[in-house]
């Protein structure tokens, strides 16, 4: 059954890529649908099996499909592993999968190229589970590489807009640099390894015999590869360009499970990371930064769906503090209560979206509290949930994490997530505000929208609602029951409660001061913000850090590439081919000279090599010396 | 029994008499003859077959020969190999006969009597006889690149041939000469014994007889500077001949040269090691030379055998350092040159066959678009013949390269592969003039006979021979035949 969970999607995928191509113009609804979104809810079944399996017997499951690669020392098998963390997650990665899957089909119903998605999507599916039950890095890393090319595939979707493609190839490219830094890092862990296998068993078992500067370096280079998935700072810029892609595919891949993968990974190696916690503080900073960082952007963008994109690398960010300090469980908590509210926010504003005729910007939007009620209540629910209002999921799983970050003394760390919960209750209230309760400029007449859009919010807003209560930790009466459940190696900092109430009531306090002022701001007349001082300007345009890409990275390598293709491969490498290759002829004609079909001249060449022998022997044997 | 293994040899040396009693007679068209001549091969190369599990050496008919000819696993695996090429020269060829007038019953007969000097000379034993059986194979040789004998440039090549070829031969007898007399006998277990007994210092006579015997055996491979009238000869030559040269009467002097090098001089091989390399550097730069600066395929294809030759020098050189797989290596690089030869040649005689042109580059624009199943394979030959992978060019090419780093010589393995891009140039010079040109003819249909039958087979012997050896289990494929190679080389000593 493990087996069929990672194959049946990608068995799908090349069915559905068949079906679409033996005749593309065909419409298939039906067809495509009962595929595609049939295979999901199987193994979305599967994989509740499997979880319950794994709660009850509490052991791991393993299962080989076969030898991959048998190289020597070198046996990678194509193995598959359930434990605890990966079970959690291959759980709710189908189940959200599902969901998006059935909204996707309402969603995309009437684009030319429905089975094409499908088959993307599945074969997404399938990627993302085999990243996630790999055995061994190797599989892993295929798996990874994997999401990276159906992400590719699917930001690229409406491929007739050449921005889109623009947007696929940035994110394939920024990913790709993290994949770099993702391989180096496996390949050191296995040469530091010295062949004493590669399954994640072995290499926990033998990861004490690789010295601590070694394993530094493996853990940031690994590490690497996080920040391009996960969209961190540096390699974050990606991902609101991946919004062009169809909301759907925002949902599923960049809000709920892709870009997870990076704090899965981490997680995976939380063995390797606790044997370096100043690499973990490291990884905390960044996430750090990149959670404050993006809350600041998101305040001043009017994109609905490249708010969600910042606030969901700030989301992220919120996992790596977790992560970087030692609070596997914790990350892996928000992961799996974000994966819900963040994937409700954009279904939510696909609905939208496609309501208002493809409109993305919020101040043209307006007044739909009324007309689009379900929607504004999911998406509320939602909002509360991400600004960490209790009791709803969010609350609980950011608390943990910026607890975790008090307690362990790192109280910049703290101080900085603080903030950025209060900046991320603003924007998202702002957007809120803006879209549901402001008025509007203009009359709009809706679209109506299909049930299959509209019905899996309700069962993700109802997840966001209670979600958090699988965490609740002690201070406020629950057992941590994910937590315990995990048994990653966390690193527990003591605290006591009433510290824990004060950070906690904090906390609220600074969401709901977020969520009052972008009531003040933008609940009746919002404006769009203008570039009107430097700080609002330099903020609007993203602190140019696209621009500085360019000027620094992009500018200088194409000034290079064009050296090397106009001057160092003309003048110099095909001028000294050039050169040989004329040598080379000109040598050739004079030597077919000594071919001029006389016989005597011929002769005459076999006696002077006669002679050359002789005069060879002579000095070889000593006869004259 | 001991009879049984003669009786390939006394086979086509019958089937040569008979050939040649038969020839004044009219009413046996060509094609009679071919078949007469392909029968008798046939036979000879299936009791050959037969008889390769041979486990023990012994001498052919001792109290009569005494020891001049050896029966051993080398000879009967080389035997089979000229039947063979005999046997597909003649099959490949028959188009072109018929489309000759000059061709008789003659021109079979001194075909297998060649056959026969190489089978001799494959169980030669003895400097004497070896002498013998090269010349009976060599003036077989003569007469047929002469078999035109109204066209001024075949007869001319003849005597080219002929004058070179006596004189190499005189030197040939002066060395053997040389040889008796320091070691008082011919038999090569003789001139083993004294090799091996004797103080280095006091073997100065035999150490330039065997020179002298080198310097015949670098003229009939074509080595520089003993080549030069390779081209000439192998453009004046009738194709058929051409391709027998090139491919069958090549693998019969190196049969002998690896009989000379690993029974009799193996303990003095370092003595010339650097002269053999030398000679080997100048054969693959001469050679390829001579080839980039052709216009006409054929002499192309002469100048690039040249260079064949010179890979097979540096695994000859190889053995000299006493690498174990070069000898192994040499065999095989002979039968992939041998196929990708028999293909390429095939296929000029095919076209040559139908119109009566020299063929040059420029004859070839567009021929992918009036006979798209030649073109290929004849880019097939091509890719073999610069050794490109999943041809079986490219696995010979690797064996005698690894062999020649693993026994120390990687300068010279540097040269060879760099001879062998060069080699790239002439040869796709060629697939490109195939392929990059329009015509306006419309495709012709491919003609199914046995000449094209052969040819295929040989197009995907090409393939097999590069890639089979992995896809397809339990077929002999290029690993099992160096096994075999092995074994022979093993028979030897």
């Amino acid at each position: 059954m493990l087996n069929l969970i990672v194959i049946l999607p990608f068995f799908s995928a090349l069915l559905l890529a068949l079906i679409y191509l033996s005749n593309p113009k065909q419409k298939r609804y039906q067809l495509y649908t009962t595929i595609g979104v049939g295979t999901i809810l199987t193994i979305t079944l599967f994989s509740l099996f499997i979880l319950l399996e794994v709660v009850q017997n509490g052991k791991t499951l393993h299962t080989t499909l076969f030898t991959w690669l048998s190289l020597g020392e070198l046996q990678i098998e194509l193995a598959f592993r359930a434990d605890k963390l990966s079970v959690v997650m291959i759980s709710f990665i189908t189940f959200i999968g599902s969901l998006i899957h059935i909204y996707a089909a309402g969603y995309m119903k009437d684009d030319t190229g429905y089975g094409k998605f499908f088959s993307y999507f599945n074969l997404f599916m399938g990627s993302m589970l085999l990243l996630v039950l790999a055995n061994n890095p190797i599989i892993m890393f295929i798996g990874w590489e994997l999401v990276g090319v159906s992400s590719y595939l699917l930001i690229g979707f409406y491929h007739k807009e050449s921005a889109n493609i623009t947007a696929a190839n940035k994110a394939f490219i920024l990913n790709r640099v993290g994949d770099f830094g993702f391989i180096m890092g496996i390949a050191l862990l296995f040469i530091s390894l010295e062949g004493s296998g590669f399954s994640f068993e072995d290499i926990e078992a033998n990861i004490f015999s690789i010295d601590s500067e070694k394993l530094s370096l493996i853990g940031i280079l690994l590490f690497v590869g996080a920040m391009g998935k996960s969209a961190q700072i540096p390699l974050y810029v990606w991902l609101p360009d991946a919004m062009a892609g169809p909301t759907p595919v925002s949902a599923l891949i960049h809000a709920a499970t892709m870009v997870t993968a990076g704090v899965y990974m981490v997680s995976r190696y939380s063995f390797l990371y606790e044997q370096i916690p100043d690499v973990g503080v490291f990884i905390a900073y960044i996430g750090a930064f990149s959670a404050l960082f993006a809350a600041i952007i998101a305040s001043y963008q009017s994109d609905i769906k490249k708010i969600l994109a910042y606030s969901t690398m700030s989301q992220l960010g919120y996992m790596f503090i977790a992560v970087g300090l030692g609070a596997y469980s914790s990350g892996i908590f928000h992961v799996f209560t974000h994966a819900f509210f963040k994937a409700l926010l954009f279904m939510g504003a696909g609905a939208v979206i496609v309501a208002l005729h493809h409109e993305q910007n919020i101040f043209k939007m307006g007044t739909l509290k009324t007309k689009l009620k379900l929607i504004y209540i999911t998406m509320f629910i939602a909002t509360l949930a991400i600004s960490g209002i209790p009791p709803f999921a969010g609350f609980f799983s950011k608390d943990a994490i910026l607890v975790t970050a008090f307690a362990s003394e790192h109280y910049t760390l703290w101080a900085m997530g603080s903030l950025t919960a209060g900046l991320t209750a603003f924007y998202m209230f702002r957007l809120i505000f803006t879209v549901f309760h402001a008025q509007a400029k203009k009359e709009h007449s809706l679209q109506s929208l299909p049930k299959s859009m509209t019905y899996p919010l309700v069962v993700l807003a109802f997840g966001s609602s209670v979600a958090g209560f699988l965490g609740v930790n002690s201070a406020y009466g629950g057992d941590m029951l994910i937590n315990s459940f995990l048994s990653l190696p966390d690193r527990v900092h003591p605290i006591s409660h009433t510290t824990e109430y004060i950070l906690g009531s904090l906390n609220v306090l600074l969401a709901l001061g977020g969520m009052g002022l972008a009531y003040k701001l933008f609940a009746k007349n919002p404006k769009e913000p203008q570039e009107s001082t430097i700080y609002k300007k330099i903020v609007i345009n993203k602190f140019y850090i696209d621009e500085i890409y360019t000027v620094l990275i992009i500018k200088p390598l194409l000034l290079l590439s064009h050296f090397i293709a106009d001057v160092l491969e003309k003048r110099v490498f095909d001028a000294l081919i050039d050169t040989t290759v004329w040598l080379y002829l000109g040598a050739s004609k004079q030597f077919i000279k000594l071919q001029n079909a006389k016989v005597r001249y011929y002769a005459l060449y076999i006696l002077s090599g006669l002679s050359f022998i002789s005069l060879y022997l002579i000095f070889k044997l000593g006869v004259i010396s | 029994m001991e009879s049984f293994f003669a009786l390939p040899m006394l086979l086509v040396l019958f089937g040569a008499f008979i050939l040649m009693l038969l020839s004044h007679k009219k009413n046996i068209s060509l094609k009679g003859f071919n078949y007469i001549g392909v029968f008798f091969l046939s036979i000879a190369a299936i009791i050959e077959y037969t008889t390769l599990s041979l486990e023990s050496n012994f001498y052919l008919y001792e109290t009569l020969f005494g020891h001049m000819f050896i029966v051993d696993k080398f000879a009967t695996l080389f035997d089979l190999m000229f039947t063979m090429g005999a046997i597909l020269t003649l099959l490949v060829n028959s188009d072109y006969f018929k489309s000759r007038s000059y061709f008789s019953g003659e021109y079979f007969a001194l075909l297998l009597f060649s056959v026969f000097g190489m089978m001799m000379l494959s169980h030669a034993h003895e400097l004497l006889t070896v002498f013998i059986s090269l010349e009976i194979a060599s003036l077989s040789i003569y007469t047929l690149v002469g078999f035109h004998k109204n066209k001024r440039v075949s007869s001319e090549a003849m005597m080219k041939y002929m004058i070179l070829g006596s004189m190499t031969g005189a030197i040939f007898m002066l060395g053997v000469a040389l040889i008796y007399g320091a070691v008082g006998s011919t038999s090569l277990d003789q001139i083993a014994i004294y090799v091996n007994t004797t103080p280095l210092a006091d073997m100065t006579l035999l150490i330039v007889g065997a020179s002298f015997l080198m310097v015949t055996i670098m003229f009939k491979l074509g080595a520089v500077p003993f080549h030069s009238w390779v081209i000439d000869v192998y453009h004046g030559a009738p194709y058929p001949i051409t391709m027998f040269m090139a491919s069958t009467f090549k693998i019969a002097i190196f049969a002998i040269t690896l009989r000379l090098y690993i029974v009799s001089f193996t303990e003095i091989n370092f003595i010339w090691i650097e002269l053999l390399q030398g000679i080997t550097i100048l054969t693959l730069i001469g050679g390829s030379w001579l080839a980039i600066s052709q216009n006409l395929v054929k002499r192309m294809l002469a100048g690039s055998s040249i260079v064949h030759s010179g890979y097979l020098l540096i695994g000859i050189s190889s053995i000299g350092l006493g690498s174990e797989m070069a000898a192994p290596a040499v065999m095989f690089y002979l039968i992939a040159y041998f196929i990708s030869a028999v293909g390429s040649f095939g296929i000029l005689s095919f076209i040559a066959s139908q119109s009566k042109r020299q063929m040059r580059y420029e004859d070839f624009k567009g021929f992918a678009n009036r006979r798209p199943y030649m073109a290929l394979m004849m880019s097939i030959f091509m890719l073999s013949l610069a050794g490109f992978p999943s041809t079986i060019g490219f696995l010979g090419k690797f064996y005698i390269f690894s062999s020649a780093i693993g026994s120390g010589q990687i300068l010279l393995a540097g040269l060879g592969i760099l001879t062998a891009f060069i080699s790239v140039f002439y040869y796709f010079k060629l697939i490109a003039m195939m392929y990059f040109y329009e015509s306006d003819d419309k495709q012709k249909i491919f003609p199914i006979n046995v000449s094209t039958i052969i040819i295929t087979i040989m197009a995907i012997t090409v393939i097999w021979g590069g890639i089979g050896t992995s896809l397809i289990p339990f077929v002999p494929g290029a690993d099992s035949f160096i096994s075999f190679a092995k074994e022979a080389i093993n028979s030897l000593s």
